[in-house]
């Protein structure tokens, strides 16, 4: 190699070239790049300076629009569901609108114990008619003393459904939710309590 | 005695319950074939029902199978179940629109709640 190049072994050179070509507008302040180039062939003389003209040569920072705090519905108490009509599929339908606007959840089913659909939003019929073979599976854990077993939580493969079970003289329903995610055990209370209070109704 | 008046409001119950989605339905009483409560009548649904329950309960009772219990259900064309209830001396015919009605309100809500208001109507003979 007989022609010199340019190397990064030459600071200098590598300063002048990139101060060349990153010339100034203003009045030369030093930069970041500037002063770590410049350092190997000489000490920075006042570092403290450079930061401070930094910080008041920085360009105005741009309007950064904030979202509004999106609201986690788990994270505040749901308000207790009331049922007011005396008609079973007014109620169904009350206690989906309410899980759906109180719950973290895509979509929510009500299903009787055979996974047959009373009402579901978000959620397909293949999906709620698990529930069949799901309570089914549970009757012989529930034979364990002290296992209740009325409410958990199934990975589909691609979402979390959480569901609960209450149960009337006709017999048992779930209620369900599709989310990314279980819910939380406040939650379930809150689902369970919503349920067997509709389930009165029916 | 019958209470017809309790066999009215659960007619009128199943009417709430599945809305527009109740074509028709049809209490009678099965040995006499006269119906005592229902909505959007159908005579002709009445006498075909009464003979096919029949034949179904002694057919399967010759077949040596478990006799009808509840109800059951017929898919037809257009949309249409009819499911036949079993109230004991008293049948019942629903005729809905399987695409209006919800299925499950029907089998886990709407049966069951006419099974208990009908045998209240019986129990007051």
């Amino acid at each position: 190699m007989t022609a010199r190049s340019v190397s990064w072994t030459d600071p200098a050179s590598v300063a002048q070239l990139l101060a060349r070509a990153s010339a100034p507008r203003r009045a030369a302040v030093p930069t970041f790049a500037l002063a770590n180039a410049s350092s190997a062939a000489r000490p920075m003389p006042r570092p403290a300076p450079v930061v401070a003209a930094v910080v008041a040569e920085a360009p105005a920072p741009r309007a950064i629009t904030i979202p509004p705090p999106t609201r986690i519905k788990s994270q505040f108490p749901a308000p207790k569901l009331v049922q007011t009509s005396d008609n079973p599929s007014d109620c169904l339908d009350a206690l989906l609108a309410w899980t759906l606007d109180h719950q973290r959840c895509t979509g929510a089913f009500i299903a009787d114990e055979n996974g047959l659909t009373l009402a579901a939003h978000g959620i397909s019929e293949a999906h709620v008619s698990l529930v069949g073979p799901l309570l089914s599976a549970l009757v012989s854990v529930r034979m364990i003393p002290g296992i209740d077993a009325t409410a958990g939580a199934l990975w589909l493969g691609n979402s979390m459904m959480s569901w609960v079970e209450s149960r009337n003289d006709r017999g048992g329903f779930c209620l369900g939710t599709l989310g990314s995610e279980p819910l939380s055990s406040r939650a379930f209370d809150q689902l369970k309590e919503a349920l067997e209070v509709t389930v009165r109704r029916l | 005695m019958i209470d017809t008046k309790l066999l009215d409001s659960a007619v009128q119950d199943l009417r709430n319950v599945l809305r527009d989605g109740l074509i028709a339905t049809d209490i009678w009483d099965r040995i006499a074939g006269l119906s005592l409560a229902g909505f959007n009548q159908q005579p002709v649904a009445v006498a075909l029902f009464t003979r096919i329950t029949t034949e179904l309960e002694s057919s399967l009772t010759d077949s040596q199978f478990p006799p009808l219990a509840r109800y059951y259900l017929l898919d037809m064309e257009g949309n249409h179940t009819v499911a036949v209830v079993n109230h004991g001396a008293l049948l019942q015919g629903i005729l809905v629109d399987n695409k209006r009605a919800n299925l499950g309100i029907l089998i886990s809500v709407a049966i069951p709640r006419m099974l208990e208001t009908v045998a209240r109507a019986q129990a007051a003979r």
